[in-house]
């Protein structure tokens, strides 16, 4: 339940790159959605399992690793990172879809959920998993001492508690069929009680290194280096057999440095979006560029609702103006989908033909001026200003404010600008004074888990970590919440998908465009997951070379 | 004069990352919005609400025990982080040091003795080349020699000595590219105007040695100059290795220094604040005891007398 930007904050310097490498002959790719089957036909969620073991290979994330310690993780070198080596109660498969993880799930009531533990589930020093380390581990998350990043993810919780050595029971206050999500996510990882309590304050950091349950194995984190796991030979489920026996999570902050790596083989796989190198890569014999689903959607965050914008025929006349195309062609490089909704497509992780039938048939949000300009016309709303924060340093953000502005350049309305340094650009998301005068600001952002509700709680929800100016829409929060409430998967996509409709008449955000994941390999290797799902749950299980 | 450049140095860059923009809570949350439960926990942890003064004494006087405090972000002690990274940047300014004084004073020797061809090509050359920074050395000579041709690794610190020195190859010819030319240019500058001095003149005309000349009339004399070029220039490297460092992915204190800065992670910025103005005075330190070995007028610590 967040947004995150920064993979963009280093995208800064990538056009100097750009104009010295050669990079001719774009593929059209991505823009694949156009199928009535699925919302993301074309797109790959998994790569074909890797044959033939590999001593050793360097996995880029876009900066260093900051935490291992899954209640500080928000980000996407720090979940790549834990991902790789941590598991969850629950397990998020690259479809989306929830499975087991470390335990089984059951409602003996709507307000009760009973996790069981695996038979046989152990840590790496070969300690079996009990009860009693996933109750700690669940409860670190809501630890005021420790302030970790997914407390209010609990809000519903009443207990958790162990009911058997294998067997932990949380009791709601109400039904909460997104905290499954959240427990397939960075919220859900189990660590070890007793290795954590050792470790205290040191738990994942360098000094302290982690204890998980993973195929891959914590080995050794050097700052500035970059944190290396090994195969694990004892994994407790003996069906998975990591081909890869050493993987380094590096940070590649340059992207031009990221580029050559890629190129000439120092860095052998990545998962990135919005990579201004992207058809350098792609035409590239050295590595392969999968596109799988995403779950994350680049927005215009509408911070202001008593301007021009609280108007919402100027709202809807922006959205109509805006042109996308050109956003998934030059930011994107085309690894991007037109939007019909406010989520991503790829976060369809349930009730699938309910959300797949809904969305068929829901047009595309393309571009269409004539309409934008007589609803400004007809509001009353020409030659008011709008004032949107932005950072010229950062190439993509700058590059949709440009579009933002034409859109609203062409339907009468006057635009002022309010850049900010790349560093600084956070302060929009959290703090009041920062937006004080800004109309609204980009973003691209991405919910726990593959659920639309993930996002669009923080953003329509009263009180949602990302509902910035009070949007309230009694309608839609009562078809959220009640979404939140309903067991049966199709029934909350159905549910969903009225929210949706909902959103999308109301436009408290404006979607831009929906990223798709980039799984960038090198071409002797196969396996990794390419879905968005890399981010919460292992991806490199199958990860070996090509036979 | 070391402890006291490093107590002002220090003082100065603690007001200027206090004062710039930002918040390492936010950049520490990556823009998540916390509780404010979590906020205080994490702000008190850090002696984030205390006033400037008092975070900087206590700064001070857990430096003073040798003690340069916990990186927020990474909440690790600043002095693991640094010696994590200090050979890095040491074994990079020390390759481009050899680069430059090798290279650069060798062809400012050669264009100063030896006018014609040789020296206004060495003149042309240093020219283009003083004119290329760092970063636009960087990305040629990676799309170059890593990426169309293969020689060297793009990115990258390497493990064993071997591979260190092929992974510094790049880096350290992009750090010393322009340096080298102005070492080369000044060196040429004072050859050429020893070598006009009367002195020298009557020595030829004496029919000394052409050798016993250079070295004994003309090197001699034109070294002081060189010296100071020189050192001035590697010192200043050790600043300019940041770019470098980020261009090719290394692990080395300047591009960390960066990092650190934005996300006003303090004590990380005062360390390596810290190590480097140390290896500034340093360097500096070197030269005037050169000074003195070279031209026994110059006596160490003597003040004009």
């Amino acid at each position: 339940m967040a947004g995150r930007r920064g993979m963009w904050t280093a995208a800064a310097v990538v056009a100097v790159f750009a104009l010295v490498a050669s990079g001719c002959g774009r593929s059209a790719g991505g823009n694949a959605a156009s199928g009535n089957i699925s919302a993301t036909k074309g797109l790959v969620a998994t790569t074909p399992t890797g044959t033939k073991p590999v001593s050793s290979i360097t996995w880029a994330v876009y900066r260093d690793v900051n935490s291992l310690d899954p209640i500080y993780a928000f980000d996407y070198p720090e979940n790549t990172a834990i991902s790789l080596m941590c598991e969850s109660l629950l397990r998020q498969t690259p479809d989306g879809s929830l499975q087991p993880g470390l335990a089984t799930i059951s409602n003996p009531s709507p307000t009760k959920m009973v996790f069981t533990l695996k038979p046989g589930v152990k840590f790496w020093d070969g300690h079996a998993v009990t009860s009693a380390d996933v109750v700690y581990s669940l409860d670190r998350n809501t630890n005021p001492a420790l302030g970790g990043f997914y407390s209010q993810v609990f809000n519903r919780v009443t207990s958790i508690t162990a009911t058997g050595p294998t067997q932990v029971t949380i009791t709601l206050k109400q039904p909460d069929y997104w905290l499954e999500g959240e427990l397939s996510s960075m919220a859900g990882v189990v660590i070890e009680k007793s290795y954590a309590r050792a470790q205290g304050k040191n738990y994942g950091t360098p000094a302290g290194g982690i204890m998980c349950t993973g195929a891959y194995e914590f080995k050794s984190w050097k700052p500035g280096v970059g944190v290396t796991a090994v195969a694990n030979p004892h994994y407790w489920n003996s069906k998975v057999k990591p081909l890869v026996q050493q993987i380094l999570i590096k940070g590649a902050p340059d992207v031009a440095s990221f580029t050559s790596g890629m190129l000439t083989g120092g860095i052998q796989g990545s998962y990135s979006f919005g990579l201004a190198t992207l058809d350098q890569l792609k035409n590239s014999k050295a590595v392969s560029v999968y596109q799988g689903p995403g779950w994350s959607t680049d927005a215009f965050i509408v911070s202001n609702f008593k301007g021009a914008l609280g108007d919402l025929s100027v709202r809807r006349a922006l959205s109509l103006a805006l042109n996308r195309q050109a956003i998934i062609d030059s930011v994107y490089k085309g690894a991007a989908l037109m939007p019909k909704w406010m989520s991503n497509p790829g976060t369809f992780g349930y009730g699938k033909s309910v959300f797949d039938a809904a969305y068929s048939s829901a047009p595309y949000m393309t571009q269409n001026l004539a309409e934008a300009k007589k609803l400004v016309k007809q509001a009353g709303a020409t030659g008011k200003t709008i004032t949107i924060g932005t950072s010229s340093q950062l190439a993509n953000i700058a590059a949709v404010t440009g579009a933002y502005q034409a859109a609203a350049q062409a339907i009468g309305l006057k635009v002022v600008l309010k850049s900010v340094s790349a560093q600084n650009y956070i302060n929009f998301f959290t703090s009041a004074s920062a937006r004080q005068g800004i109309d609204g600001f980009l973003t691209v952002n991405y919910g726990d888990y593959a659920d639309p509700a993930a996002l669009l709680a923080t953003l329509d929800l009263p009180g949602g970590s990302q509902n910035y100016d009070n949007f309230n829409d009694p309608k839609l929060s009562s078809v959220l919440e009640q979404a939140r409430s309903t067991a049966n998967p199709d029934k909350r996509a159905a549910l969903m998908v009225q929210a949706e409709k909902i959103n999308n008449q109301l436009l408290p955000w404006i979607p831009d465009v929906q990223p798709t994941s980039l799984l960038l390999l090198s071409s002797n290797l196969t396996g990794a997951v390419a879905s968005f799902a890399y981010m919460f749950a292992p991806w490199a299980n199958s990860l070996g070379g090509k036979g | 004069m070391l402890l006291a450049s490093l107590l002002i140095a220090s003082f100065v860059i603690f007001a200027a990352v206090y004062l710039a923009p930002g918040n390492a809570i936010s950049a520490l949350s990556g823009g998540r919005a916390l509780p404010a439960s979590s906020v205080r926990v994490l702000e008190a942890r850090y002696h984030l609400n205390e006033p400037f003064l008092a975070q900087y004494w206590y700064w001070l006087t857990n430096a003073l025990h040798g003690n340069l405090g916990i990186s927020i972000i990474l909440r690790e002690n600043v002095s693991t982080l640094i010696a994590s990274r200090i050979w890095t940047t040491a074994g990079l300014v020390l390759y481009a040091s050899v680069l430059i004084l090798l290279f650069g004073i060798g062809m400012g020797i050669v264009a100063g003795l030896r006018p014609g061809f040789l020296d206004t090509s060495t003149l042309v050359v240093t020219a283009i080349s003083a004119a290329i920074p760092s970063f636009v050395a960087a990305i040629v000579l990676i799309l170059l020699f890593s990426v169309k041709l293969g020689w060297f690794p793009a990115l990258g610190n390497g493990t064993t000595f071997l591979s260190n020195v092929q992974h510094f190859t790049l880096p350290a010819v992009a750090l010393a590219f322009s340096a080298l030319a102005i070492v080369a240019r000044v060196t040429r500058a004072s050859i050429r105007e020893e070598s006009e001095r009367e002195h020298v003149q009557t020595a030829v005309s004496r029919g000394i040695p052409a050798r016993q000349l250079i070295r004994r009339h003309i090197l001699r004399n034109a070294a002081i100059p060189i010296t100071t070029i020189a050192g001035i220039t590697i010192a200043s490297l050790i600043a300019v290795a940041a770019v470098v460092e980020t261009a090719f992915s290394l692990n080395g204190l300047g591009a960390y220094l960066v990092q650190a800065a934005e996300s006003k992670d303090l004590a990380v910025v005062q360390g390596i604040s810290l190590v480097l103005v140390t290896a500034f005075v340093v360097v500096n330190m070197l030269v005037d005891v050169l000074y003195a070995l070279l031209d026994p007028r110059v006596s160490l610590g003597s003040r004009a007398q």
